[in-house]
């Protein structure tokens, strides 16, 4: 907290503490002031549940290796109720034909928008829009390609994964 | 712009922030002060310095939001090689003082500085001793000198000069005798500022200076390469890294940008915020 620039200090918690992400971003605060917001309206519960953004999340940081969001998520995911088997699921821990259907196609859609988005077929979404609305799947779609922004971005910068600080 | 203009000028009514905006040309210096808020010195390695067209770009912009002066500070500002001709176009914009140590000021220099004759900008000169021995023990070998060859050249020539004492470990009786020389100089009362070292960048390495408190220093809003700061002794480095904890923002073109969010920051402190440590 002692070198967060003051516009900054909104998004630390009341005794001065931030994640390492958190204190990170801190360095360009007014880039901040636009991030942390959309960060919030992308993975807080909107007109899609937490635990199925979680499970986006956890599955889309397992296939760019985030160790940071990988570490800081899990809590986070079983917190807003993704059953401890879909969690092995997503991470390959656990036979993905385990997942419920509707979880399945999900994790099928963000797969291919994370490996090769630009060979997603017409089958394949009208497969997806079977178990979510169009504008769910947008939202999540967003969603994907944001997780993967933060994964590289933690990757990149090697930011400690919480609890493995020194 | 009429808006934040409005917003400007209420907050230096209010006491809340300074009329001034401070530029810090470059990190580089020529010397390197025992109490260097920004650890500048000839070996830096990185001179962050602002582009000419940025520096009077930004008087400009000030104008606009109705601030009424600019500051220019480092690092060395001379150390900027166009300095002397950016300083008559600044100077033009708005009343200017360039906080200077006053050791770089060859004939050559001098001649540069002709334009400022008779212009509204003032050159503030540091000098910490009448002794030359003290002086230079916290500015640097020769400075004590150099200064007092170059402020009668700068006089001769129709140059304001103010004179700026860093007080550390000073006695009264050592003010006291600095005072008489200045005016022997020339300088008045007046032009005479007298402030604390502040216990950041190197001083607080070397457990030199006071901490600054939340209403210590009148907030100015202070434009350096690495982004705006909440004043000028805000942007201090120490240990190579900028200090962030008084960071407004990165982004400082165009000034409103920064000002807007300065704004913000300002808009938290009390009004009439007292002038305790002032650099200028």
């Amino acid at each position: 907290m002692d070198q967060a620039p003051p516009l900054a200090r909104a998004w630390y918690g009341a005794g001065g503490s931030a994640s390492a992400l958190t204190r990170s971003f801190a360095n360009a605060p007014d880039m901040m002031e636009t991030l942390m917001p959309f960060l919030g309206q992308i993975m807080d519960e909107s007109s899609i549940d937490l635990a199925t953004k979680e499970l986006v999340i956890m599955r889309v940081s397992r296939l760019n290796g985030c160790r940071y969001c990988l570490a800081a998520h899990r809590p986070v995911a079983l917190d807003a109720g993704v059953p401890g088997e879909q969690l092995a699921a997503v991470c390959d821990e656990a036979d993905l034909e385990t997942l419920p259907a509707r979880e399945r196609a999900i994790v099928a859609w963000v797969d291919q928008v994370t490996r090769e988005a630009g060979a997603i077929t017409d089958a394949q979404l009208a497969a997806t829009l079977d178990h979510i609305r169009d504008d769910q799947l947008v939202e999540l779609t967003v969603l994907a390609g944001t997780i993967t922004m933060l994964n590289h971005y933690c990757t990149a910068f090697d930011i400690p994964p919480p609890g493995s600080e020194r | 712009m009429t808006e934040l203009r409005n917003a400007v000028t209420a907050a230096i009514a209010d006491g809340r922030m300074g009329d001034r905006l401070w530029l810090y040309a470059t990190y580089h210096c020529n010397l390197a002060c025992s109490y260097c808020l920004t650890e500048s010195s000839p070996q830096i390695r990185d001179r962050r310095a602002l582009d000419r067209r940025a520096m009077v770009d930004a008087a400009h912009q000030a104008r606009e939001l109705g601030l009424t002066c600019v500051g220019i500070t480092g690092g060395e500002t001379f150390m900027v090689p166009w300095l002397p001709e950016a300083l008559a176009e600044i100077g033009g914009i708005l009343p200017t003082v360039a906080l200077t140590n006053a050791t770089v000021f060859t004939e050559r220099m001098l001649d540069r500085l002709a334009p400022l004759a008779g212009a509204d900008v003032a050159l503030q000169v540091s000098l910490d001793s009448d002794q030359p021995r003290r002086n230079d023990a916290f500015r640097g070998p020769e400075s004590f000198a150099k200064v007092l060859d170059a402020i009668p050249n700068l006089l001769g020539r129709g140059i304001q000069v103010r004179i700026a004492t860093t007080v550390e470990d000073q006695t009264d009786d050592e003010l006291a005798r600095l005072c008489v020389l200045h005016r022997s100089l020339g300088i008045s009362d007046e032009d005479h500022v007298v402030r604390s070292v502040v216990r950041r960048g190197r001083a607080a390495t070397r457990g030199m200076g006071v901490e600054l408190g939340p209403s210590d220093v009148l907030p100015e809003l202070t434009v350096t390469a690495d982004g705006a700061f909440v004043h000028p002794f805000a942007p201090t480095v120490r240990d190579g890294r900028t200090d962030l904890d008084l960071l407004v923002s990165r982004q400082t073109r165009p000034l409103e940008h920064a000002m807007s969010r300065f704004l913000r920051i300002v808009a938290d402190l009390p009004g009439g915020a007292d002038v305790v440590r002032n650099i200028r």
